[in-house]
């Protein structure tokens, strides 16, 4: 009876234990059927949130390259330098040796340390010797944060065409900023997953290489840009100028083969230059182009048929009164056919010229040629220049502006004028990208050369090409800009600059050049500039022979065969060639 | 009958050990692709390094000394250019 009631006693216990494990047992099971089947979404994403990290991050800016595929300008990655300040030991220490290694103020970065973000930036897009130098210092709560860096490998070539892009990608000036939407990478999410030791688990390609911008090939040819620049340089140095600017055009497509600037600019470092140097001034500045003009006063009278080559003007002997101002040879003249006002430069009859073929004639070709309206080059900041409407023009002006005085040209206008008259009257639209390319290479956009409009006929265009061609003759004002072998047409320049209170100033001139070679089958035309020139002034002897090195120079490089010699070009050793 | 349940539960384990060799391979392959990733990305910012080295080593500045000071060449004048026929 005893061990009966034992035994129920036991099996009593052992029911009550089973029915409080049971009951625990199902609220866990209840437990974990809810966490399963209804909280598995939300757990899931917090337990992802802890490895997994969402990164939005933009491609890499694409590659500008010159005609040949030569970078000029590319994307590398950099070292940025960042600070927690909440976990650096001895600040202030740490501060005097990162402003001494970084060269960066020390005031300033102890104030941004102190200001108590959590995070802040101590340099960005440092050298790789400042990043090597920081690091072996090993101080606390300092990071090193890769960026894509712009990295310009041909330093100041081209400067001032490829412009330069600031420190968050978005182009400045010059093509990298009138390209910037093509040339951006473009913003894309990629998630990070990392493992509890700091492992990278499943790295696919991040959109920095896939979302990549695209590709500039350029109309630039790097080694004539350099030979340009070089030339332009001397030229500039050997007369004292203050500044310079070259281009060299293909007149049959409006190409631009060159533009070159002095002084120079490297964009790798452009915040350490002045600001007034940044510019692509070909483009963006406008002067008073001075005798170059008397071409397209020449043009105007040939194409209207009022004038021939051979048609004479008296040039007064040097001085002629319009009422109360008198014009000036540099040397007096009596008679003068046409071609002979191009040849010796003669404000006088020029001013004549103009004054039998009537303002609105002469404007009419001027506009023709494309002054006072935009190229529509692809360079931002282009500037229209000033044809001042016809109707307005008084006595003065209308002689005044046949020798290119009261009105301004820009460079790139300039030259593609002169190019229309050696591409047969045809004005081209001058242009700097010829494609756009894809990060593989595959070519997107292409530009292909544009026709403006005919400016002059084709025989006008002819009668142009022998008048300038007598200018490099002998006696003719640019004989200095003759080249070796090859047949020339240019226009010298000799242009005052003008003073702040309207007038001319004395002693500041803009010399230039302009002209186009060979002759016959034209293949460049070249335009240099220098400004104010202090040993001489006179446009063909401060810039004719700038324009015969780099004419002569690039003709050789591009293979162009001397006349009577169309076969090969071979370059041979000094000793050989003097022995 | 205990053949039996032997070899269901042999089937279950089986099926377990294969699961976690997939999951082991899995992660392994993982850590794998990120190494194959971190690599490509240095040797394209060594091809990068590379690009811009060789950008400077043909840079028509450094070409132009160099030809001029070292193998003294000079461009040729319209009367050394010999025309083959």
């Amino acid at each position: 009876m005893r061990a009966k009631q034992k035994k129920n006693s036991a099996a009593f216990r052992i029911a009550v234990i089973g029915g409080v494990f049971g009951f625990f047992m199902a609220v866990i099971a209840v437990r974990a059927v809810y966490i399963q089947a209804f909280c598995n979404e939300i757990l899931s994403e917090k337990a992802a949130n802890q490895y997994k990290k969402l990164m939005i991050s933009r491609g890499k800016r694409g590659t500008i390259f010159d005609r040949n595929y030569k970078e000029m300008a590319i994307t590398v990655d950099v070292a940025s330098i960042a600070a927690y300040p909440g976990q650096m030991e001895g600040m202030p220490q740490i501060a005097k040796a990162l402003a001494k290694e970084l060269q960066i103020n020390r005031k300033e970065l102890s104030q941004k340390l102190s200001s108590g973000k959590t995070f802040v930036w101590v340099k960005r897009q440092t050298t790789p010797k400042e990043t090597t130098n920081i690091k072996d210092l090993q101080f606390s709560g300092i990071d090193f944060i890769s960026e894509d860096g712009r990295f310009y490998p041909s330093k100041t070539l081209a400067a001032q065409v490829l412009g330069f892009s600031g420190i968050d990608g978005h182009g400045l000036e010059g093509v990298e900023f009138f390209y910037d939407r093509y040339l951006q990478g473009e913003k894309g999410e990629f998630k990070i997953v990392r493992d509890a030791l700091g492992r990278g688990l499943n790295d696919r390609k991040s959109p920095e290489v896939e979302n990549g911008g695209k590709n500039l090939i350029l109309t630039l040819d790097s080694n004539i840009q350099y030979i340009a620049e070089r030339t332009l340089q001397e030229a500039v140095d050997s007369y004292l100028g203050e500044s310079g600017t070259a281009i060299v055009m293909v007149p049959k497509t409006g190409a631009v083969l060159a533009m070159a600037h002095y002084p120079f600019v490297n964009p790798n470092a452009f915040r350490s230059y002045n600001r007034e140097t940044w510019r692509n001034r070909a483009v963006a500045d406008s002067f008073e182009p001075g005798s170059t003009m008397k071409i397209f006063t020449a043009a105007a009278a040939i194409e209207s048929g009022e004038c021939t080559p051979s048609s004479v003007f008296f040039a007064e002997n040097g001085e002629y009164r319009i009422g109360k101002h008198v014009i000036h040879d540099v040397h007096p003249h009596g008679w003068l056919t046409l071609a002979e006002i191009v040849k010796y430069s003669s404000n006088i009859g020029a001013a004549k010229v103009s004054q039998m073929i009537g303002p609105e004639t002469l404007h009419k070709t001027l506009s023709g040629f494309g002054f006072g309206e935009k190229t529509q080059i692809d360079c931002p900041g282009e500037v229209m220049g000033n044809v001042p409407p016809f109707q307005r023009w008084a006595k003065i002006d209308s002689a005044v502006i046949a020798f290119g005085q009261g009105i301004s040209v820009s460079a790139i206008q300039l030259i593609s004028a002169v190019s229309a008259i050696a591409n047969d009257g045809i004005l081209m639209k001058p242009y700097m990208v010829q494609g756009i390319t894809d990060k593989n290479g595959r070519i997107l956009v292409g530009f292909a050369p544009k026709k403006v409009r005919r400016a002059i006929s084709k025989e006008t265009a002819s009668t142009l090409k022998t008048i300038m061609a007598a200018v490099i003759e002998k006696g003719g004002t640019g004989a200095g800009a003759a080249l070796d072998g090859y047949s020339v047409s240019g226009k010298t320049g000799t242009a005052q600059k003008a003073d702040k209170k309207g007038g001319y100033a004395k002693g500041r001139y803009l010399s230039s050049f302009v002209g186009f070679a060979p002759v016959e089958n034209t293949e460049i035309a070249v335009l240099v500039i220098i400004d104010e020139p202090k040993k001489a002034y006179y446009g063909g002897t401060v810039a004719g022979p700038a324009f015969k090195k780099i004419a002569q120079e690039t003709l050789s490089y591009l293979n162009i065969p001397p006349a009577g010699n169309p076969d090969q070009i071979t370059v041979q050793l000094k000793h050989e060639a003097t022995g | 009958m205990i053949f039996i349940w032997m070899a269901i539960m042999s089937v279950f384990i089986m099926e377990l050990f294969f699961y976690t060799w997939c999951r082991v391979q899995s992660v392994k392959v993982g850590y794998d692709i990120s190494l194959a990733t971190a690599r490509q990305k240095e040797l394209l910012k060594l091809q990068k390094n590379l690009t811009i080295e060789l950008a400077h080593l043909k840079s028509p500045q450094r070409l132009t000394e160099m030809a001029q000071s070292r193998f003294h060449l000079v461009v040729p004048s319209p009367e050394q250019i010999v025309k083959i026929p």
